[in-house]
């Protein structure tokens, strides 16, 4: 199961987001301002989730840096995005 | 000359708002106006360096906001939102003041007008 | 394998970034070979009017116009 998340951390669609992805143990994507999870302090979260797929073109474009200490975070493309969904028993999202 | 206060809430990219905001600063300082730009909550992380557009199609806004610092617009973000969505002083572009609610407080009663994005 | 994708893009042109995104993943489906609906109701219907002028943002009209021709199938 893959869950997309566009909404920033500071968003309740976010939040909600993350928390169901939490509790369905799916993987999470996160692109447009969904990226800023992957900020410094909102690691630590992250940390407790499945793959998460970061697009790599919306983290550059907000100035994020890459974040290689996490194992379960990855970057991807839209064409890895879209074998990402076509992979999935079920796509929830956008949040 | 006319004071001008501009509060930018969101994020950039996300929506249009951070657009609109850099966009209307630039606006109104070419319009001989003095502007405030005043960036809290979401907005802060308008100020963050290393934006980079490349094959998307979006104006730069790190280098929106760079241009105008440059026209004079004074551009001031909110320490307390800069801590809470993770950005250190050496995160942002030089010549954003860091700032708080109280100096915040002052340029909007000194402004003539506010707008809000 | 070949599947379909169906988007559904309720937003105007350029309020946001959901086009750019739309675009993108359109384009990258297509690209692969699989088919693409995209569904446009409510603000949506605005990313395929004509005459658009946008500049700096991914230009919605552009975007879809060539999309279209590469096998999108837009529903309004």
């Amino acid at each position: 199961m893959l869950v997309i998340i566009k909404s920033a951390p500071d968003t309740p669609e976010g939040r909600r987001g993350v928390k169901l992805a939490r509790h369905m143990s799916a993987d999470i994507v996160l692109l447009q301002n969904g990226v800023y999870f992957i900020q410094k302090e909102k690691l630590e979260d992250l940390s407790f989730y499945r793959t998460v797929y970061v697009l790599e073109e919306d983290r550059r474009l907000r100035g994020l840096k890459d974040n290689g200490n996490y194992k379960n975070i990855k970057n991807i493309n839209y064409n890895s995005l879209v074998d990402l969904m076509g992979g999935s028993d079920k796509v929830v999202g956008m949040f | 000359m006319s004071k001008i206060a501009m509060i930018l809430r969101k994020a950039p990219y996300g929506d249009i708002n951070a657009a609109e905001a850099v966009r209307h600063a630039l606006g109104a300082v070419s319009d001989d106006m003095e502007v405030s730009l005043i960036l809290v909550d979401g907005g802060v992380l308008l100020t963050r360096k290393g934006q980079d557009d490349t094959g998307t199609g979006f104006t730069n806004l790190e280098t929106s906001l760079k241009d105008c610092k440059e026209m004079g617009v004074e551009v001031v973000a909110d320490n307390l939102s800069l801590i809470e969505h993770g950005l250190k002083e050496e995160d942002v572009v030089d010549g954003v003041k860091l700032t708080d609610e109280d100096a915040i407080a002052a340029i909007l009663k000194e402004a003539e007008k506010t707008m809000i994005f | 394998m070949a599947k379909t994708f169906t988007l559904y893009l309720s937003t105007s042109p350029y309020s946001s970034e959901n086009t750019l995104s739309a675009i993108r993943i359109a384009e990258a489906s297509l690209n692969k070979g699989h088919s693409v609906n995209l569904i446009a109701p409510a603000d949506g219907i605005y990313c395929f009017l004509k005459k658009q002028k946008a500049k700096g943002i991914t230009n919605a009209e552009e975007e879809f116009s060539r999309l279209i021709q590469k096998g999108l199938k837009v529903y309004l």
